[in-house]
């Protein structure tokens, strides 16, 4: 009895020391990268493209389908606050519910699940790749740091392509939810109104929360899939293993920073 | 060691001093007690056992791996001593042709070619360009490749290689076996090519495993070393001639 519990407090102290170990690790690696992208003699050419180039796959090809989410979403729970706001003959209340629901809520989290799904993915799978082929002692031979080149574009690329879709997000799904609720006649206030309602609700801590649930999420996915691809040992076939584990740690760190956001800021 | 003329102060461009590394997973024999100097203008050939081809001597080189004892100096600084920082700049002044080619999959192969240069310096675009067009017609193509590594031809790919190599004249040349399985097509411009680089004052590396390659007349080695298992034996030096 004594021994299973001696063995089972040791397993949790394994576990945990285990994780503590690899949080630490990833706040190293988030914190050198912010460190190395906030000095401007780091952003070289090439350094330059790469960052381009993700901020191009990541968000800009991206931009079609977050719309399409943005409208359903919008239509969804948009007209749905406001024919329950109407009824219980609370839509003043409209413009602070759409603020807590999409603006504070939704929109950086379907970004960033949107990001994670495409772009996630994309890192560990590149980098777990050209870790098996040998890319890595390449870019090292020729002077070029793997971290800067490979790790620090994608990361803040990812970072600022949550940003951009979680705004266009909250935007296209107001928009298609009032202009559905006013299609159909569910919404009974003029647009000048909803504007209006929705504006005055917003509070300037909003902003604050809005950002640290768009960014840090993003940080998070790309220093974890960047690092879960480059950890990558023995063949190809290591490679989908680096990325399942990539997504799921991904996912995993959007919903825990999105609760602990939430819960710091609003509770 | 190449005899180093008594007039030249500058430190050696390579030193290997008493050099002992393990061979590990990456490489099939180590080095043991290797000792060699590289000076500006001098070409070490250096023959390689067909058995024992994948050696730790580029890597060293570049201070990519870290000897067991002895040290490893590039233009008189310790490899292990330098910030990372200053390591990764040096590294740009080394070309090195890689013996498995070495390209990012990810970037077009004339983005691969410019990529050094484009992170260590502050060259334009078309400076950079030029540069390298000139090299690739000396190599025997029309201009600079396009496209992804993957697509390309093995020889076209040999000479992009070589291009990569000696653009932004660096200062240490690293050759791994550049003409194997393309020798008629390569052996003339690249000799050339070392010859000029050796003129301008860098130093040359150049690893052969290939019989016909040592013994080619065209290439003006000041040293011949060979190497025996993990044992570096020198066989032939000459001093160098300006």
């Amino acid at each position: 009895m004594v021994r299973r519990f001696l063995k089972t407090v040791a397993g949790v102290g394994g576990f945990v020391v285990e994780h503590s170990g690899r949080v630490r690790y990833l706040a190293a690696v988030l914190g050198t990268t912010l460190l190395l992208g906030a000095q401007p003699r780091r952003w070289r050419r090439g350094v330059r493209d790469v960052f381009t180039r993700q901020f191009y796959f990541f968000g800009v090809e991206s931009f079609r389908f977050i719309l399409i989410l943005a409208v359903l979403v919008g239509i969804s729970v948009v007209v749905q606050l406001s024919v329950w706001t109407d009824k219980l003959g609370q839509s003043q209340q409209l413009g602070p519910l759409l603020v807590a629901v999409v603006a504070r809520e939704l929109g950086p989290l379907f970004a960033n699940f949107v990001l994670i799904v495409r772009g996630g993915s994309a890192i560990a799978t590149e980098l777990g790749i050209m870790k098996v082929g040998g890319e890595l002692r390449v870019l090292e031979a020729q002077g070029v740091e793997p971290l800067l080149m490979l790790v620090m574009p994608r990361v803040l690329a990812m970072a600022a392509a949550a940003f951009c879709l979680s705004i266009i997000f909250v935007f296209a799904a107001f928009a298609s939810g009032y202009g559905f609720g006013a299609y159909s006649g569910g919404a009974n206030m003029s647009a000048g109104e909803f504007i209006t309602s929705t504006l005055r609700a917003a509070h300037p801590f909003d902003a604050i929360g809005f950002l640290v649930k768009c960014l840090l999420p993003a940080l998070l996915t790309g220093v974890i899939c960047a690092t879960e691809g480059l950890s990558v040992e023995g063949g190809l076939t290591q490679v989908p293993l680096a990325v399942k584990h990539a997504l799921a740690r991904s996912l995993f760190a959007l919903f825990l920073t999105s609760t602990i956001v939430s819960v710091l800021a609003y509770s | 060691m190449i005899p180093r003329p008594a007039m030249n102060i500058s430190p050696a461009i390579l030193k290997f001093d008493e050099v002992t590394i393990e061979s590990g997973a990456l490489y099939e024999t180590g080095l043991s007690h290797s000792s060699l100097e590289l000076n500006a203008g001098e070409l070490l050939l250096l023959r390689l056992e067909r058995e024992n081809e994948r050696l730790p001597i580029a890597d060293a080189a570049e201070g990519l791996v870290p000897p067991e004892r002895g040290s490893v100096r590039f233009c008189g600084e310790d490899w292990q001593a330098m910030p990372a920082d200053q390591a990764a700049a040096q590294r740009g002044k080394i070309g090195r042709l890689f013996e498995d080619e070495g390209w990012i999959s990810d970037l077009d192969v004339d983005q691969n070619i410019m990529l050094s240069q484009q992170h260590h310096t502050t060259r334009s675009e078309e400076d950079i360009r030029d540069e390298a067009l000139g090299l690739a017609r000396a190599f025997g193509l029309p201009g600079l490749p396009r496209g992804r590594p993957g697509g390309l031809r093995r020889w076209d790919l040999r000479k992009a290689a070589c291009i990569r190599t000696f653009l932004g004249q660096p200062t240490l040349v690293i050759l791994e076996q550049p003409v194997r399985g393309v020798y008629a097509d390569l052996m003339a411009p690249l000799v050339s090519a070392t010859r000029s680089a050796c003129r301008r004052g860098a130093a040359v590396l150049w690893m052969v495993s290939d019989p016909k390659i040592w013994n080619h007349a065209g290439i003006r080695a000041t040293a011949r070393a060979r190497m025996f298992g993990s044992e570096l034996n020198f066989v032939a030096t000459e001093a160098r001639t300006s």
